[in-house]
């Protein structure tokens, strides 16, 4: 009994990121209380607002609720030191993407990085993915918007989204999917050139 | 139609990982021989991750901003109690304010003399935290100002992003870029003062990139006169001209300057300018600003592998477009310019508080 108690007060590191992979709210709120304080003045010392100590730590949950998902997160030091060194990794990132920010900072302390360039890397693939995304979507219009994302966002059931979009059956909707998909498949992938050389921001 | 439409259900389903064995090695030979199917599948890949990773994201962002929402610091609490019950408790609230300003104080004596033997880094950490607290202060009695006068106040979600604008008038225009503002319709102007106001688009240049935005709040009005003119003759746009800028690539003002490279922009575009000057995310929509306190044009984009090349679009492009606005604008103000010969600095201080922050909210 006493030691059911004290589990539930203190997760291994591993019962952590497998109830962190089923997105359990207890362990995502046990993750906040315990290394948010930590990762809020970390970002705040290295030049950033609450706000982006706290988008900063966001992005390093996502992180690591998506490879706890894929069952990729082996970890070879404590949790609450993997997610900070994520953390100041993303932050390091964003800074440097700032350019007008002091340099001096990203050479201190490099070293303490704990093997998460991949991680990292990656996270800003998907997130540069998922703007282009928003996009594309932007451009394809609807009822295409609409399918899609009540399909791949909103998890809906082709029945559901023949009824709500006024398909007669789930067939004729699914083939409106595909046809939809197609449509956003090519805009994201052949995206012209405008903003290639000349940047706007 | 149907074909296609059952190409995309297969690859779907090997995509996620739905066909048997069998299935799959027949589909794996057929992609090796086909390298546009090969293409498709990753392609579709590519898409599906997205797609899932903007859902974890939001799952993720959806269930920490429960939690955040209840975990704010001392400030924000009060801040947030204000806005619903400031007619009333407005005195109260101030009162709480001032104790919470007096814990933060007490808890920054306590820290420091805990830190006392640590570095400079964080001595400057906690002077940064001190100055939060006084523009917490400051945020609070602007928040009671603004309720009182029933404002909108600022959302208090992150900003979508944002840019620079610059007063042409002193009852709250501002010129800033199309790009900024395109497609939004919630946008603050920030003054200097940290207050934001919000701001609807009243003209726009899509080509030229040029958007005029007004300040909604019928009584507002600019502290004293605008500082800068915007030449009607032909501005003086010579090569090596010396200029700066001021806007706000981080929450603060930030100055920059730097000189005229070329007349032409981008590929020889005729309407814009280039320039040797820093420039980052932010300060779209800053004023290029003359020696004489004349602006020349308005900050619209740089050259992405060139360092300091800045674009600006000429105060031409401009001038036609503030001749569409109603006339509440009064363009005559944008003639006299008071700043000519003062000290940089002099020209400076005064100009600042008529250079905003924008911000564009979902």
């Amino acid at each position: 009994m006493r030691d059911n108690s004290a589990s539930a007060q203190q997760l291994s590191d591993e019962e952590l990121i497998r109830s962190l992979a089923l997105g359990e709210s207890s362990t995502i709120r046990h993750i906040y209380t315990s290394c948010y304080p930590t990762i809020e003045k970390m970002v705040f010392k290295m030049n950033g607002s609450l706000d982006d100590a706290y988008d900063t730590f966001q992005d390093a949950v996502t992180v690591l609720y998506e490879k706890a998902k894929a069952n990729e997160l082996n970890l070879t030091c404590k949790f609450s030191t993997y997610i900070t060194a994520v953390a100041k990794h993303i932050w390091l990132k964003k800074l440097t993407k700032k350019k007008n920010q002091s340099f001096s900072i990203l050479h201190e302390n490099m070293e303490d990085l704990i093997g998460v360039d991949d991680d990292v890397d990656l996270f800003f693939e998907f997130e540069n993915n998922v703007s282009k995304l928003t996009s594309c979507f932007q451009q394809i219009g609807e009822p295409c918007k609409g399918v899609l994302t009540a399909f791949y966002i909103t998890n809906k059931s082709m029945q559901d989204i023949a009824e709500e979009f006024g398909y007669t059956n789930a067939e004729n909707a699914k083939t409106q999917k595909y046809k939809c998909l197609n449509r956003l498949r090519k805009l994201f992938f052949n995206e012209n050139g405008v903003t290639q050389n000349e940047r706007a921001y | 139609m149907n074909e296609h439409t059952n190409k995309y259900e297969v690859v779907e389903k090997y995509c996620l990982g739905l066909m048997d064995d069998k299935e799959k090695i027949f589909f794996e030979i057929e992609m090796e021989n086909n390298p546009a199917l090969s293409n498709l599948v990753h392609e579709h890949k590519t898409l599906l991750k997205a797609f899932d990773h903007h859902n974890n994201r939001e799952f993720i962002s959806y269930s920490l901003d429960a939690i955040h929402k209840h975990n704010h610091s001392h400030t924000q609490v009060i801040l947030k109690h204000l806005k619903l019950n400031v007619n009333k408790y407005w005195r109260t609230a101030s009162v709480a304010a001032t104790v919470a300003f007096m814990a933060s104080t007490f808890t920054f004596l306590i820290a420091r003399s805990v830190y006392k033997k640590d570095t400079h880094a964080q001595y400057q950490l906690l002077k940064g935290e001190i100055n939060n607290i006084k523009k917490d202060q400051k945020a609070i009695k602007t928040e009671v100002d603004k309720v009182k006068k029933d404002v909108v106040p600022l959302p208090d979600y992150p900003s979508k992003f944002s840019g620079t604008g610059f007063a042409i008038s002193k009852n709250g225009y501002l010129v800033t870029n199309f790009h900024v503002v395109d497609g939004y319709t919630k946008i603050f102007t920030v003054t200097d003062d940290g207050v934001g106001h919000q701001s609807e688009v009243v003209a726009t240049d899509e080509i030229n990139d040029i958007a005029i935005l007004k300040i909604k709040e019928s009584d507002f009005a600019f502290d004293g006169k605008l500082p800068y003119s915007i030449s009607i003759r032909k501005p003086n746009l010579n090569l090596a001209n010396r200029v700066y800028s001021l806007g706000y690539p981080k929450n603060e003002i930030v100055y920059n300057e730097g000189y005229v490279s070329s007349t032409t922009g981008f590929e020889g575009d005729t309407n814009r300018f280039q320039l040797e000057l820093p420039s980052g995310p932010g300060v779209s929509g800053a004023p290029i600003i003359d020696e004489t306190g004349n602006i020349l044009g308005v900050i619209s984009g740089k050259q992405s592998q060139t360092e300091g090349v800045t674009y600006a679009i000429k105060s031409k492009a401009l001038l036609s477009l503030l001749k569409t606005l109603p006339k509440d604008f009064a363009i005559n103000s944008l003639q006299d310019n008071i700043i000519k010969g003062q000290s940089r600095s002099n020209q400076i201080s005064q100009i600042q508080r008529f250079v905003c922050m924008v911000k564009v909210y979902n």
